[in-house]
């Protein structure tokens, strides 16, 4: 049982989890992603294999938006730069898996750089919006570099085979998601709690006031920028391999927006917020689709025929509703119930 | 020459529209601040509006011309009475990301509303090709540009003479000091919307009666935030003139370098703007104080 915070040490301030029992139930979680391809369907580890893909992505827009505060609303460009990285070294030039996937974080991280370098003198909307201009000049370029990528005909992707094992089935697939989503989620877990990670939130709380303590805001931020493109655009090749088939159409617009409702809903500038936001986000059309078939098989006919707009009417939905009466996200409410069950019944 | 000179024109016409709804997106941010994201949904919807009625109700132009104000006005009231009023106070992030929710939820609704299949606004005139010197203009276009010369005439008399005018000035300099001389902020955020609605909707209209109507009309909304940028997010003058300079490059680029050209041309040139002049050709300069 915890009975408060027992910091004594500057070494505990800064440890990745305060307390064993985090230690225990990570494992289980652990655990129980393993277990999942044995028990699951292929309905429901599809499921799965979405949320880990998506978690990765989350994560990286998270060290730009929720750890450094840069708001992007054009991820959907980092995420398709590394898809297409990877497909373009892969399915056409034959490399090894593996350097697909360093391709597939290297690729967008420079292309970030160039995204990256006139943001700099940018703040809040209008880096929004030159971000959002991006994930649209990027798209063009992909389009119009037809001897690279096809253009509007897409890349066939392979499931990948590496170092001797393949992943071809969707089990196997599902283990190299969650090692890529584990891996990413300890790195940012890292980075937010190194000299680095603390740079970050001093620029997103108060630059002029990072700036003054001795924080490089032009490094900090383009290494906020590389760090987040290099993350999404490996989610980018992972979800390229997912859907076995990469194009432009492959990545809506929707996806920025999807990347930001979970950042919302899972509460900006934490990890375990990404976490507990994608398996929201990833699960709420699916448990809305089911609610509504419960009522009426007609209800249930408009879900199939109407899918891709009633799922982005419940992202909207689930952004304003979260951002008006929890703006503090899912983490938020989990540390206001575990204060309450600490401290019940006294207020604090 | 000719071909040159076409581009300019039918670049005019659409930098028009453009230019009206960036003085949409102009308004709302010099009154509140934010950049309404759901600006080119608002657009279509009013545009849609329109079209409904010019087929249940009646073709004549005043009547969907009506009717299609009101709508946009009453359309402007609602969302900024039910959605954007109650994040009053709240960081900018958080306001900016409700439009973008109500972006994706008004583009959706669309489409349930209406069909996916595009349609075209026929109200008996606008489609009607007029010929100056040897050069074929649609009437539509015209009237698009005279109604946007007409608008920035308006809306500078309006910002410079009215008293609502000034008081709107006053709110977006300073709000605090603003409500203390007796103004209400959110009335005029209100009206704010209200106008923002009506100016972005006259600009969808028109495109609904030279072009089509179809639910990849958003974005228009996203074309015309170039135009903002360039003009000064919070000139609305410099929105519109940043309209007609974005129609014009985008015809050109489209013309002489490759459709591809086209669809991007007004994306680069945000980025080149952001990079050389952050608050844009006619905005003021944001100075920050620690």
């Amino acid at each position: 049982m915890r009975t408060g915070d027992y910091k004594q040490t500057y070494g505990e301030l800064v440890a990745l989890v305060d307390s064993p029992p985090v230690w225990l139930w990570s494992a289980v979680l652990l655990l129980a992603l393993i277990a999942a391809p044995f028990v699951l369907n292929s309905y429901a580890l599809s499921f799965v294999i979405i949320i880990l893909i998506t978690v990765t992505g989350a994560l990286g827009l998270n060290i730009l938006t929720g750890y450094t505060g840069l708001i992007s609303l054009g991820h959907v460009g980092f995420l398709v730069t590394g898809a297409y990285a990877y497909a373009v070294l892969v399915s056409k030039y034959h490399m090894p898996p593996l350097v697909g996937f360093l391709g597939a974080g290297v690729v967008p991280a420079l292309a970030s750089l160039i995204v990256g370098a006139p943001s700099l003198r940018l703040k809040g909307l209008y880096l929004a919006i030159t971000t959002l201009a991006f994930s649209f000049i990027i798209n063009t370029v992909i389009l119009e570099m037809r001897w690279l990528t096809n253009g509007a005909r897409g890349i066939q992707v392979q499931r990948p085979e590496i170092l001797g094992v393949s992943f071809d089935s969707d089990a196997a697939f599902t283990y190299l998601c969650l090692a890529i989503a584990a891996l990413t989620l300890l790195a940012t877990l890292n980075i937010r709690r190194s000299r680095v990670g603390r740079a970050f939130v001093a620029i997103r709380d108060n630059d002029t006031a990072a700036r003054v303590m001795g924080i490089n805001l032009h490094a900090y931020k383009l290494f906020a920028f590389v760090t987040s493109a290099f993350i999404t655009g490996i989610a980018g090749a992972l979800y390229g391999i997912y859907l076995s088939f990469v194009s432009v159409e492959g990545f809506p617009f929707l996806l920025s927006i999807e990347a930001l409702a979970i950042l919302i809903v899972g509460g900006l500038g934490s990890a375990l917020g990404a976490v507990l936001g994608t398996v929201l986000i990833v699960l709420l059309p699916e448990a809305t689709r089911l609610v509504f078939s419960l009522f009426s098989a007609q209800m249930d006919a408009t879900f199939t025929t109407g899918a891709q707009e009633l799922k982005s009417m419940l992202y909207g939905l689930v952004i304003i509703l979260f951002l008006r009466f929890q703006p503090r996200g899912l983490v938020g409410a989990w540390h206001d119930i575990k204060r309450a069950w600490v401290h019940w019944p006294l207020r604090y | 020459m000719q071909y040159l000179i076409q581009l300019l024109i039918s670049g005019l016409a659409i930098g028009a529209i453009y230019g009206l709804i960036a003085m949409g997106f102009a308004v709302i941010y010099k009154s509140t601040g934010l950049v309404n994201f759901a600006q080119g949904e608002m657009t279509m919807i009013t545009a849609y509006i329109a079209w409904t009625i010019s087929t249940t109700v009646s073709g004549n132009v005043f009547v969907v011309a009506a009717g299609a104000i009101l709508a946009a006005v009453l359309l402007g009231l609602i969302i900024e009475r039910l959605v954007m009023r109650p994040m009053l106070g709240e960081p900018v992030f958080a306001t900016v990301m409700v439009t973008i929710g109500l972006a994706v939820i008004l583009r959706s609704a669309i489409n349930f509303i209406w069909d996916a299949y595009p349609h075209g606004l026929d109200i008996g005139m606008g489609r009607g090709i007029v010929h100056l010197g040897s050069i074929g203009v649609r009437t539509g276009q015209l009237a698009v540009i005279a109604t946007l010369l007409l608008l920035l005439a308006a809306i500078w008399a309006f910002f410079r003479y009215s008293k609502v005018g000034v008081a709107m000035r006053a709110v977006a300099a300073d709000d605090r000091t603003a409500l203390l001389m007796g103004i209400s902020a959110t009335r005029v955020h209100a009206l704010a919307w209200a106008a923002s609605s009506v100016i972005a909707g006259i600009g969808g209209v028109f495109f609904a009666l030279s072009y089509d109507l179809s639910p990849a009309m958003f974005q228009l909304g996203l074309k015309a935030f170039p135009a903002t940028i360039l003009g000064g997010l919070d000139a609305v003058l410099g929105s519109g003139i940043g309209g007609l300079l974005i129609g014009i490059t985008e015809n050109l680029a489209g013309g002489y370098l490759g459709s591809g050209m086209k669809e991007v041309a007004g994306f680069a040139m945000i980025i080149v703007v952001l990079m050389v002049r952050p608050f844009g050709i006619f905005g003021e300069r944001d100075i920050e104080r620690v």
